[in-house]
Order: C-alpha cells, then structure tokens, then sequence
C-alpha cells in the first residue's frame, strides 16, 4: 500500500498495474494476411479433392487438424507452464469416451454430446492436477503416467460401456455428414469442422501466450521467488492453464471419435504419445508455432516412410535425441532465426529506434 | 493361510525384481538429478543379448548371462557417454536429459524390433524345476531371482559404503558442486553410476525373461514399476528404495491374492496418488539433506 500511494503521489509516471493488452503482438499483426491465409485454407478442400487422392489428403489435414489442438494444448503445460504432464492423452481419451458413450449407448445426437467432451475432460484435469501440480518435476511424471495407465487399465479391461470387451468404443454415431452430403462434399464439410475447432484452439492459445498467464509463467521462469513476491500464485496459474489445455484436448477428442465412429483402447499407446511428443520437440517446444509445425510434420513424416515402417520409429528416436543435444529448443525457433538472418542480409542496417530507448541503445553500442 | 503364504511369496519375488529395476533409477537420480526414461530399454538389451549369446551363438547358460549383464552395462555407458554428458551443466538439463532418454528409448526399442521381429521369447530358467509347500508352487527359478536380487543389494551396500568410488558417488550426490571443490571427478562417478544402473537393469532382464515372455515393448511395465517403487522410497534414497521395493512387492501381491489380478494395478496407483498428497517426499522419504 504505501509503495503504491508513493508512486502515484509522484504523479509524473503513473504505473499500470493491468498487463497492456492493446501491445500484443496483435497490434502489428498484417490482418490482410491473415485474411489471405484464412480464405485459403477455406478455399483448399475444394482444390484438393479434385485429386484422385483427394480424400486421402483432406483425411490427413483433418488429422492434422485435431493432433494439433492436442500438440498447441500439450505445448502449453509442458513447455509454457513446465509442468511434465503425461496425461494429455488420458484426457483426450476421456472427451472421446464420454461423448462416445453417451452417443452410443443414451442414443445422444453426437452433436449435442460433443459439448460435454471437454467439459468432463476439464473436470478430470482439474481433479488429476489438485494433487499433481503442488508437486515438482519427476513426480508430476509418475503421477501424470500412472493417471495415464488407469485410464488405459479402466478403457481395456474397465465395463463393457466404456471397453467393449477390450476394443472400446466401436459403432459409435458419427456426426453423418458424409450421408447428409455424399462421400466427397461431406468430407469437406468434416474438414471445415475440424479447421474452425483448431482455428478456435490456435486463437486462444495464441491470446494465452500473450495473456497475464502466458507472461506470468515467464515471469516464473526467469525468478521463480520475484514473480511469487509479485503474486503471481504458481499452483492456481498451473491450474488454469491444465484446466485450460484440457478442455481444447478433451474437445478434439470428442470431434475424433465422430469423425472416426469409434475409440480403440490403443488410442493412449505408448507410440501416439511419442508421435505427439516428438512433434513438440522437433516443432520447438514452448513456442507458439512449434507444435504445429512439429504435428505436420509428424502427419506427414509417416506417410512418406510408410515402406519403412520400422526404421521410422528408429529415426524419430534418433532424431528426438540428436534434438536434445543440438538444439534442444528445437527446429521452430531455428527455422525463425535463419529467416530472421537472411532478410536482414539483405537490407542495410536498421536505424536504431527513435526516443529516448534508441538513445540509450546507441549509447549502449558505442 | 494358503492364500497368505502365497501372497508372501510372489511378494517377495516381485519386490526383488523391482528392486534390481529401481535401484538404477534412484542412483541416476541421486547423483546426476536425471529420471532415465531408457532404463527399460536397458532391461530389454540385458534379456535379448542373453537369448542371442543363448540360441544363436550357442554359449552356456552363465556367460550368456554375463554378456547379457555386460552389454545392458555398455549400452546404459553409451547412453551416458555419447548423450548425457554432452547435456551436463546446461540449464534445460532436465528437459533435455528426459527428451534425450526418451529418444534412446524409441531407438533402442525400435532397433530390437527390427532385428528380432515381434514375436515373444522365452529364456530357459537358470535352474528348472519347482517343489511345493502345501498348495504354493515354489520354482528353484524364483528362489535364484530373490537371491541374485540380495547379493546385488549387499554388493551395492558394500560398494556405496565402503570403496573410494562408492564414497564419491555418495558425496556427488549430497552436494554436487562442494564433491567438485573436492576434487571428486564427478562426470566419472555419472559413468559408474549409469554402467551399475545398466548392469542391474540387465540383470533383471535376463531373469525375468524366463518368467516372463521377452518382447520389443517387455521394458515398459517393469519401468513404470520401477518409477513408483522410486516414488515410494523417495528418489535418491537406495534404502527407501529397498524398502519400498519389498513394500510394494508385497502389497501387489496381497491386492492380487485377495481382489483379482485386475485390482492389483489400480490398486497400486491409487496409493500412490494418496502417498504423495499426504507425504510428497516419498513414503521413506528423507528429504533433500539425507541421500543415499
């Protein structure tokens, strides 16, 4: 209380206590571009599909799609919040099995249903998280794992509602577009689904990046004590946000299991949890773009190597380890940095910035 | 009464064998601060080199053994050696160490796969044959496992007590940086540390897999086995780890005698969940100041 009476008593700088949302970097983002990029990705399906592939490749955008909300969720715990959480998985199986199951067995529209998928899967986080984010790195692991492998353990060998004699959810209702629209119409309008859901997901995550939470947990990382002594409350803030990732995860899982018609216990194997996971490595992890690029890579990647199936595996745990060692931030923010290089390559030196901060900068350099 | 003794028993073999798996996981953890997420690959390498040196180049029984207890300790010293140290001292080491053993992991599985195909194998039993105490079968097999599994206990006591190089690694792993000043070599004592926990590792893959049927996945249950056992005994305690070992054991076995094979897994998780709210250092947890 008196630090703030003094400072406002000293009237000339007056301190905004609020985070300035208005200088995000939504302020100098090129909306025409954005626009662009939008109407393309709208206007893809239809180009593509007139490949004789087509629906094969829009099937993998729709993939892409969905792992991606997963990965961008994923990346959120563990590379803006640190907290090493194995569940992400366990939680996309909980939003397809309770849409799955209600839509299955209570005859629900799978449309209705599908809104109660990240609801359950936000609840489940937040009850695995009450005794899981209080503690630190490798517990958070083994809790984190051992919620996964209940799950596994409840989806296989659980009642016949949710394992179906060990093949889980199969018959599940999809949300029948394809009969409403024919085969190639309706898997556009599949892909319009899942791009508006990973559209929603990217933008909120992008907002949280740049939100109080987002600079709250950098805050953390750079002095855990400081950003404490400022009030930053470590344990709500990761609550928040493993609430957070696991509705958007908890989401795709509901749109998968319509999208697919059924949920196979070998959903949370051990290899798609390493797919996902070595997306948000060799993406850049922490990063906002990183996941993303990561996943389409990893859709992509195993199509291409489909002839090799079993050295796939290999490299990607080669690669995982090379990554590790040389750039542990992964490729993302080398791509970034290597752009950054060459356009400046190519232009003269900037100006330093005007006002008062380039003359400090000036001085600084001199 | 029958049903107890049962449970006694199979509790004490599992408890030996997850503690040949823990102990590497508590060490590794104790000295360099890193969970090894390859340790179950080192299982897998320590089982298929056996059966190699077993079935295809046609060695006895013991020294099969041994090389299958060799090659998991080379193999657990190659991935210190060309991936941990490289990683040392960076400030992501965590992160980096995890995505590291994560990688070795997949590639090490994934390697086994390619040369040996998926099809299960099974090791002949060190000694075959089994007798019966009332109703409990008892197989020479399992008495071997339970005491390979104390003599290495022993042998690691000894050697953490009582050598030069068992006295670093403890001194390592109180205080990094004041063993350093000390002139403790401590990236050598993260390489002893890493080859015992590939040993041991080794050890168990090679036994077990005559219990158990030996598969390119094999390594990941007695992994996650391991991570709660290290859990309940608190990471970096090789005590509490012992203890916690038998403890666990034990309790697998009476949750399986008494409510199913079913109940034995969940069982063990939701204790788990419960240990770390009420004690979140571990069962035989002994905080940050007293390891080892």
């Amino acid at each position: 209380m008196m630090q703030d009476t003094a400072v406002q008593s000293s009237g000339t700088s007056t301190i905004t206590r609020r985070l300035d949302l208005s200088a995000g970097p939504w302020a100098t983002t090129n909306w025409i571009v954005l626009g662009i990029a939008l109407l393309a990705m709208l206007a893809l399906p239809w180009l593509v599909i007139q490949l004789s592939i087509g629906r094969f490749i829009l099937h993998l955008l729709i993939l892409f799609f969905v792992w991606s909300i997963v990965a961008q969720s994923w990346n959120l715990v563990m590379g803006v919040a640190g907290i090493f959480s194995f569940a992400q998985l366990a939680l996309f199986g909980i939003g397809g099995a309770t849409t799955g199951a209600l839509a299955l067995h209570l005859q629900w529209s799978p449309w209705v249903s599908l809104w109660l998928a990240p609801i359950t899967a936000t609840i489940a986080a937040l009850i695995i998280g009450l005794p899981t984010l209080r503690l630190r790195g490798p517990y958070v692991v083994l809790l984190t794992l051992a919620f996964h492998e209940l799950f596994r353990n409840f989806h296989t060998q659980g009642p016949t509602w949710i394992a179906g004699g060990g093949y889980g959810l199969r018959g599940v209702p999809k949300f029948g577009l394809e009969d409403m629209l024919g085969n190639d119409v309706g898997r556009i309008a599949y892909y319009y689904m899942a791009f508006v859901l990973f559209a929603i997901a990217t933008y909120v995550i992008w907002r949280i990046f740049h939100s109080p939470i987002g600079v709250s947990f950098y805050a953390l990382r750079d002095s855990e004590t400081y950003a404490i002594s400022r009030g930053v409350d470590p344990f709500r803030f990761k609550m928040l946000l493993f609430g957070l990732s696991a509705f958007f995860t908890g989401l795709a899982g509901g749109f998968y299991i319509h999208y697919n018609g059924n949920q196979s216990p070998a959903i949370l194997s051990f290899s798609i949890m390493i797919n996902l996971l070595a997306g948000i490595v060799l993406g850049g992890w922490g990063t906002f773009f990183g996941p993303i690029l990561g996943t389409g890579i990893m859709t992509v990647l195993p199509e291409l190597m489909r002839e090799v199936e079993n050295y796939r595996n290999l490299s990607i745990g080669v690669i995982l380890a090379l990554l590790a060692i040389f750039a542990a931030r992964g490729l993302g923010p080398m791509i970034a940095a290597g752009v950054r290089t060459l356009s400046r390559a190519g232009r003269p030196a900037e100006p330093p910035p005007k006002g008062k901060e380039g003359e400090y900068a000036a001085k600084g350099r001199r | 009464m029958e049903k107890l003794f049962q449970a006694v028993y199979s509790g004490i073999l599992y408890g030996s064998v997850y503690g040949l798996m823990a102990i590497g996981l508590t060490l590794i953890w104790g000295a360099l601060r890193m969970l090894n997420l390859a340790h179950g690959s080192l299982y897998l390498v320590g089982g298929y080199v056996a059966w190699t040196a077993l079935n295809v180049l046609g060695l006895p029984m013991l020294p099969a053994f041994a090389l299958g207890i060799i090659g998991a300790a080379i193999v657990g010293l190659l991935i210190q050696v060309l991936l941990i140290n490289r990683i040392l001292g960076r400030p992501e080491f965590f992160n980096a160490a995890m995505i590291a053993t994560v990688g070795a992991s997949i590639a090490i599985e994934s390697a086994v796969l390619i040369l040996f195909g998926a099809r299960v194998k099974q090791m002949p039993p060190v000694i075959s044959g089994q007798f019966k105490i009332g109703a409990v079968l008892i197989s020479y097999q399992a008495l071997v496992i339970i005491a390979a599994a104390a003599i290495s206990f022993a042998l690691l006591w000894l050697f953490l007590g009582k050598t030069r190089q068992g006295l670093a690694i403890q001194a390592v792993s109180q205080q990094m940086d004041a063993a350093r000043l000390m002139g403790i070599p401590t990236v050598a004592s993260f390489m002893i540390v890493m080859t015992i926990s590939g040993a041991l590792a080794g050890l168990a893959g090679v036994l077990l897999s005559s219990v158990f049927y030996l598969a390119p996945t094999a390594g990941f249950n007695p992994m996650i086995k391991a991570l709660v056992v290290t859990i309940f005994g608190g990471l970096g305690s090789v005590k509490g780890t012992i203890w916690a070992a038998y403890a666990i054991g034990l309790m697998e076995a009476f949750l399986q005698v008494y409510f199913g094979a079913g109940a034995a897994l969940p069982g063990l998780f939701l204790f788990m969940i419960i240990v770390l709210i009420i004690r979140p250092s571990g069962l035989f947890g002994l905080g940050e100041a007293q390891r080892l």
